[in-house]
């Protein structure tokens, strides 16, 4: 089985090699001679005008813990998904229950508001 | 064999070395980048035990889910590492102490007496055709399936809690409602044509002030 995941290996291999070696060749070849004029940062030509370092809102937070519970819903999805024609009506219950409990939250979030970017 | 053992300390060494530059970095966005690095390697990890499917879940829920939320919480956190180095000096041989109490704990519980050949010995390598995805559902959907319907209502308390914390109503916000702006159909409701008098024509004595404050006065 796990031979099959070769072509996988050789690809992130052949990914890295090609993200990697640019900048490799880049560093190597390339001429560098830095004053502290070039390395001191700016912002469009200006000096900067405070830290880039700003707080994120909280409301990226709620996006993304909601999108974590689905995408946990999902990965329950797969197995079910390759078994459903071994285990018949009953997995499919299963999935209806588990899914339903789930629209209870989806619903609640929606009411709420949510998903409103507002 | 001795390709996949090759294959196992690479991986392994890339984990630890990732791991340890997550506790050391002194930029936490780094340390979350470093973490993300360290998943996918045990997901590597675990592929090569054969355990496909958890293997593909850690890069889709952790890497793919978890670490976004992780950045966010760093982004939102406004993190002062002069403070959080303050006194290392001063609680580094207490941090060391319990360390070292809990490396024997460790040490103890899962020494090597646990580990090797006799205790576990290695399973068959599975055939080329296995899925590890469909065994773990034949027993989820069977024998597990009071423990899932567990975590569906784990992940809606998880939905529920999330609103709850973190919701924040904006009333001061300006913007542009799009399900309301695609409504909008041409007729006598969208504009509202209204009679009135001609006006007055200004003298010309005034072009030379600015438009703007002609209007005002």
């Amino acid at each position: 089985m796990i031979d099959n995941y070769l072509p996988i290996l050789i690809f992130i291999l052949v990914g890295i090699l090609v993200g990697v070696g640019p900048l490799v060749i880049g560093y190597l070849l390339g001429p560098r001679r830095p004053d502290s004029e070039k390395d001191s940062p700016y912002e469009c030509g200006f000096e900067a005008f405070e830290t880039a370092r700003l707080k994120f809102d909280v409301r990226y937070y709620l996006v993304a813990i909601l999108f974590i519970v689905f995408d946990l819903e999902i990965a329950f999805l797969f197995p079910w998904a390759l078994v459903l024609q071994e285990l018949g009506i009953y997995a499919f219950w299963a999935m209806v229950v588990f899914l339903g409990i789930l629209v209870v939250g989806f619903i609640y979030e929606w009411k709420k508001g949510a998903l409103e970017w507002e | 064999m001795g390709f996949e053992k090759f294959l196992f300390y690479v991986f392994a060494l890339i984990t630890l070395w990732a791991a340890g530059m997550v506790i050391t970095r002194k930029n936490p966005v780094h340390s979350v980048l470093f973490l993300v690095l360290a998943f996918v390697s045990s997901a590597a990890l675990w592929l090569l035990l054969e355990a496909e499917f958890l293997g593909i879940v850690l890069v889709l829920v952790y890497v793919g889910a978890v670490m976004v939320l992780f950045l966010f919480v760093i982004m939102m956190l406004d993190i002062d590492i002069a403070t959080l180095r303050a006194g290392f000096i001063r609680y580094l041989p207490i941090g060391i102490l319990i360390t070292a109490v809990m490396a024997v704990e460790i040490f103890l519980i899962v020494g090597p007496s646990n580990f090797g050949l006799e205790a576990f010995p290695a399973p068959e390598p599975a055939a080329a055709d296995a899925s590890n995805a469909a065994d773990l559902g034949r027993v989820l959907y069977t024998l597990y399936l009071y423990p899932v319907e567990i975590a569906a209502v784990i992940l809606l308390v998880a939905i529920v809690a999330a609103i709850r914390l973190t919701l924040r109503r904006r009333p001061e916000t300006k913007f542009v409602d799009p399900s309301r702006q695609v409504r909008v159909k041409k007729g006598p409701r969208r504009i509202r044509l209204v009679k009135m008098a001609a006006e007055v024509a200004v003298p010309a004595a005034v072009s030379s002030a600015q438009p703007g404050v002609e209007e005002n006065s």
